[in-house]
């Protein structure tokens, strides 16, 4: 299977600040591919370094296996970290003009305005429109002509809970359809839920790339509180099995080996005399992955 | 060539302010050069008319030419705006994006300025015909000095394109337009006197747009030009220049847009 995308050490400066070194990773056909970090850490410069709105200063990157850039980018729909228009044209109209650049999906033009909710306020110009409505026009332009690919930076931003959940239903449904889809986000939930891969970025460096079930390593953890947390904290220590422990609010939380389950922990403080007031199984979330990637080096 | 010009309509055919500007354009020069062959209007004092008032041929080309080179600023601001537009929309990006590479961006825009200088021109001619019959001279001498007609057509490219990278370089609206005004009628006024007084009197026909300005000047001018000794260049110099200046305007604009960040 071809990879889709194939960046090559890919580094980016602006003036003394670096925003991109030496990046590499490949995004496979059909993946759900997310670009996670926090604010700066170059999800947008490297997205548009690849589309060819930046220059990088080093590195190479290639889609679809070599095709030329502007002929791979019309295979491609993208939105770049705002929505771009004509302000004194409608969103018709200016459709007509992302169409004829691509050379593809004139046709399309309501049936997309149709998939983003926008039919209505078709002849309204640009300028006219709330951030949400610029925020739909902008995906829906890029799903004009049926591309193989969407590269999209954000593409939650300034939508109600509403807009969110459609996105996050139009990812699962163009996935399905065999569209490869490359996600930059900061809103861990919903990259969690729609992704197939994920790679890490901070400040610059990529800090983790893979399948997510093999980046996010499932390791649970397990609340419990109790009358004197103290003797509760010796018992544990003492527990076989146990990995770490650390310190919750008023809670304390385990790491444990897999054998180790809630059942277990209860057995075992009942054995040595002490009651649990609250045991709780915790799925540990990408977004407690990421925040310690990113919040502590040390601990990578 | 075709595709990126009809992309670049798209752009502005709905765009009021371009409509605006261009029908000020066509009146304002329709209207000028009216009021001047009835003799409302004049340049210069009473016993010294910088134009001919006599709108036959062949002097109705040198008058309708003056007129064109003095509006062609008009156009030269909607070039401007046009492009400072797609910088402040990000459009410029977003068509880069959505698949033209970059040199496309560049020349579709070179491509309106190239059709807006035939436009002009055709409208000149247009004109020129017009006042000429009008005014009951006959049809055989018209083609006496419409060697103007193509001296329009050079300095329209020359003043758009300088307008299009100043639009390339700048990106902003307001700055542009001040930067090409302040240009064209201080900053140039200056340096043509200071090459005159150090280099000599004809280092300031050198000058981008003074070259392409001093192809269309008019008898009385060139007498007194003449008269001061300081006689024009000849006009292949003159063109040689304008169209050197044009390559190097595009040089420059092609190399900055493809080397840089967007």
């Amino acid at each position: 299977m071809e990879q889709i995308l194939s960046i090559q050490q890919i580094s980016k400066s602006y003036g003394p600040v670096q925003a991109l070194k030496g990046v590499s990773f490949d995004v496979p056909e059909g993946s759900v591919y997310g670009i996670l970090g926090p604010n700066g850490s170059g999800k947008t410069t490297l997205l548009a370094t690849i589309l060819d709105v930046l220059l990088a200063d080093s590195g190479t990157y290639s889609w679809f296996g070599g095709m030329p850039h502007d002929a791979a980018r019309r295979k491609i729909g993208a939105l770049l970290e705002t929505p771009n228009f004509y302000h004194y044209l409608s969103a018709i109209d200016n459709l007509e003009i992302t169409a004829a650049i691509r050379q593809n999906g004139s046709t399309d033009r309501l049936k997309v305005l149709e998939q983003v909710g926008l039919l209505e306020r078709k002849d309204s110009k640009f300028q006219t429109y709330s951030l949400g409505m610029k925020q739909r026009l902008a995906i829906g332009a890029a799903l004009l002509g049926n591309p193989k690919v969407l590269v999209l930076d954000e593409p939650t931003n300034g939508l109600d809970p509403n807009g969110i959940a459609e996105i996050r239903q139009l990812i699962r449904d163009l996935s399905k359809q065999g569209i490869t889809i490359i996600i930059a986000s900061h809103l861990l939930d919903e990259i969690e839920k729609v992704c197939t891969h994920v790679a890490i970025l901070k400040r610059g460096n990529l800090l983790l790339q893979g399948p997510v079930n093999e980046v996010l390593v499932s390791e649970d953890q397990i609340e419990v509180i109790s009358k004197d947390i103290e003797t509760l904290r010796a018992a544990l220590q003492a527990m076989p099995g146990i990995k770490r422990i650390t310190n919750g609010d008023r809670t304390l939380l385990l790491a444990c080996e897999p054998s180790v389950d809630t059942y277990a922990i209860n057995e075992y403080c009942i054995s040595k005399g002490i009651v649990l007031s609250h045991l709780l199984l915790r799925k540990k979330s990408l977004e407690t992955k990421f925040m310690e990637l990113t919040n502590d080096p040390a601990k990578n | 060539m075709l595709s990126l010009l009809s992309i670049e309509w798209l752009k502005i055919k709905r765009y009021r302010t371009f409509w605006i500007l261009s029908a000020m354009f066509i009146v304002l020069l329709f209207l000028c050069n009216w009021l001047y062959s009835t003799g409302i209007m004049k340049l210069g004092g009473p016993a010294n008319q910088i134009l001919n008032s006599n709108y036959t041929f062949p002097n109705v080309w040198d008058n309708v030419t003056y007129f064109t080179k003095l509006f062609s600023g008009l156009l030269a601001i909607i070039i401007t705006i046009i492009t400072t537009n797609e910088y402040q929309f990000r459009t410029n990006r977003q068509n880069v994006i959505d698949g033209w590479k970059r040199e496309q961006f560049f020349q579709a825009k070179w491509l309106m300025v190239l059709c807006m200088s035939i436009t002009v021109t055709l409208y000149s001619f247009l004109l020129g015909m017009f006042f000429g019959l009008y005014n009951g001279s006959p049809v055989s001498g018209a083609t006496e000095h419409m060697v103007k007609l193509g001296y329009v057509f050079i300095l329209t490219m020359n003043y758009f394109g300088f307008a299009l990278t100043l639009s390339f370089l700048i990106k902003r609206s307001g700055m542009t337009i001040i930067s090409f005004l302040l240009y064209a009628y201080v900053i140039e006024g200056i340096a043509y006197q200071v090459l005159k007084w150090k280099v000599n009197q004809h280092a300031g026909d050198f000058l981008p747009m003074e070259s392409a300005a001093n192809l269309i000047t008019f008898p009385v001018m060139d007498m007194a030009r003449k008269m001061m000794n300081n006689e024009p260049l000849a006009s292949s110099t003159l063109v040689g220049m304008s169209v050197g200046w044009t390559i190097v305007y595009y040089i420059f604009g092609r190399i900055r847009l493809l080397k840089s960040d967007w």
